[in-house]
């Protein structure tokens, strides 16, 4: 019995120690951490993030760092998919709930933008043509000519998103599903834009971003 | 058990009672049995020299020891089934008069709350619709009707004792009355995907006035 307790004495003093250094080591951040993290967006976005169109989540892939940070607070503060007609905001708004430590919101944003975007293949069949009057004259103040945004005005790239998602942001500006709520600066901005679109022009102008790839 | 939850319905007392009753009951005779096992190890323990014996159970004053606690037990369930049958009966099978209907829509992974208004009609233009904040007035009786609209939900006030699944392409209809004001939990009772343990709402009991203010302001404020 005597003899035990010594090394015993040293395991747990061992543990102790280690338990200690564990945290003392600064938690993993940036890709390391935005990998782990992204398992948990894997399972609805896909794991190359191309999206999944039957619970309508987008492909996110290869979106700007900025942006996804920006999307991400806003389902966190509240200002996006917390409105009742929201059904898939809704959805994503617990797993942006869910990323609570410092820093995690910034390093999964950063392992998404790092991805490839997708260009997922068009479902919708708009007329690009008559969409191209549309996105002239409006859009491309702040989507760009190429239709890849314009970081200072916070306009994302919308080339590389699905256009049934792309449709359904435009339906959700313009219901004030989404971009109606205060503190949604950016949102804001954009619903302006979107209220004057009928359902029929809406198809046409994403046929014409779909042509802008 | 108001120590650890407090009793906001009118009904939760009475589920209480009878977890209570089924507490003491089952734990009286768990203790007892539980007494009687370790005596008989004790009294019979190994001794040199004495050989154990096997028993088969047939004669009568060894069968005493199971039918007489088995008829007590059983005894025991006819007042647990009577008690249960009763508050079953209150808060499931009947469903008093109305003073407010309202809606409870669960979708992964939120809680939507249709109020019905001023007019205090639900589904007509004044509806006031909320995402995971569900306003009441203390002391009325309300009916909710409670839809899903993707999977199996299971709406939870703990405080309320109430528990009601939902089912996606029905709509059932149920009842409470708050018994004190107070902002609680609304949980989600069944799993229902990855966002379960998030699917969390508050409900907000309020007093007649703060209750009439509220519908005032959000109406003001709803343009569906
Ligand atoms: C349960 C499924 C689900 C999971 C898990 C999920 N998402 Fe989403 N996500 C969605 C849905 C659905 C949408 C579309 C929401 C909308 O229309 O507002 C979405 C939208 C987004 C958007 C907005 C895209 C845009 O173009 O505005 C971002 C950014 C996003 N998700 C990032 C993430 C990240 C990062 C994770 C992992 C931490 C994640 N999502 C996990 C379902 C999910
Ligand atoms: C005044 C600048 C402006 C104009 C003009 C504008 N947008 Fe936007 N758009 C934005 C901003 C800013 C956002 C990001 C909003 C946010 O942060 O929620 C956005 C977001 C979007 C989104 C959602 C993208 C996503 O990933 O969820 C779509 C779709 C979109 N715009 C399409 C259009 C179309 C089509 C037009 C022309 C009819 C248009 N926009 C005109 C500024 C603008
Ligand atoms: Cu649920």
């Amino acid at each position: 019995m005597r003899r035990l307790r010594t090394p015993r004495i040293a395991a747990l003093a061992l543990l102790t120690a280690g338990l200690a250094a564990c945290d003392a080591t600064p938690l993993p951040l940036g890709m390391e951490r935005g990998t782990e993290l992204f398992e948990t967006c894997a399972p609805c976005h896909g794991a190359n993030a191309a999206g999944n169109p039957d619970i309508a989540a987008p492909a996110i892939a290869g979106l700007p760092q900025w942006y996804i940070e920006d999307q991400l607070r806003g389902y966190q503060e509240g200002y996006r998919g917390d409105h009742y007609t929201d059904l898939a905001g809704l959805r994503m708004r617990p797993m942006a709930l869910s990323l609570t430590r410092e820093g995690d919101i910034e390093s999964v944003a950063e392992y998404v933008a790092g991805l490839d975007p997708v260009y997922p293949e068009s479902t919708l069949h708009g007329n690009a043509g008559a969409g191209a009057t549309t996105y002239t004259q409006i859009c491309v103040a702040c989507h760009g000519v190429d239709g890849l945004g314009m970081p200072e005005l916070h306009a994302p790239p919308i080339v590389q998103l699905n256009d049934w998602y792309l449709y359904q942001e435009l339906q959700n500006f313009r219901s004030g599903a989404r971009g109606a709520a205060p503190g949604d600066t950016w949102g804001l901005t954009m619903r302006a834009n979107s209220l004057a679109l009928s359902d029929e022009v809406m198809q046409d102008v994403i046929a014409y971003v779909q042509t802008l790839r | 058990m108001e120590r650890f939850l407090i009793q906001a319905s009118t009904y939760a007392g009475s589920i209480d009672g009878v977890i209570m009753l089924i507490a003491l009951l089952v734990g009286f005779w768990f203790l007892l049995a539980e007494g009687i096992f370790f005596w008989l190890i004790w009294k019979f323990r190994a001794r040199p020299g004495e050989k154990s014996q096997y028993l088969t159970g047939k004669e009568k004053h060894v069968k005493r020891w199971i039918t007489i606690p088995h008829a007590l037990v059983l005894l025991c369930d006819v007042f647990i089934i009577i008690a249960s049958v009763r508050v079953w009966y209150d808060v499931k099978q009947q469903l008093p008069e109305a003073d407010s209907t309202i809606r409870v829509i669960g979708q992964q992974w939120a809680w939507t709350f249709q109020h019905p208004g001023i007019d205090n009609e639900l589904d007509t233009d004044d509806d006031i619709y909320t995402v995971g904040d569900l306003h009441v007035e203390v002391e009325k009786t309300y009916h909710f009707q409670l839809q899903s609209r993707d999977v199996l939900h299971s709406f939870s006030v703990p405080v309320f004792r109430l528990k009601q699944d939902a089912i996606p392409g029905r709509s059932i209809t149920g009842w409470f009355q708050a018994t004190e004001t107070g902002d609680h939990d609304v949980q989600c009772a069944e799993i229902c995907g990855i966002g379960h343990g998030i699917m969390a709402a508050r409900i907000h009991i309020e007093d007649a006035q703060t209750h009439a203010q509220w519908i005032a302001d959000a109406s003001a404020a709803t343009t569906p």
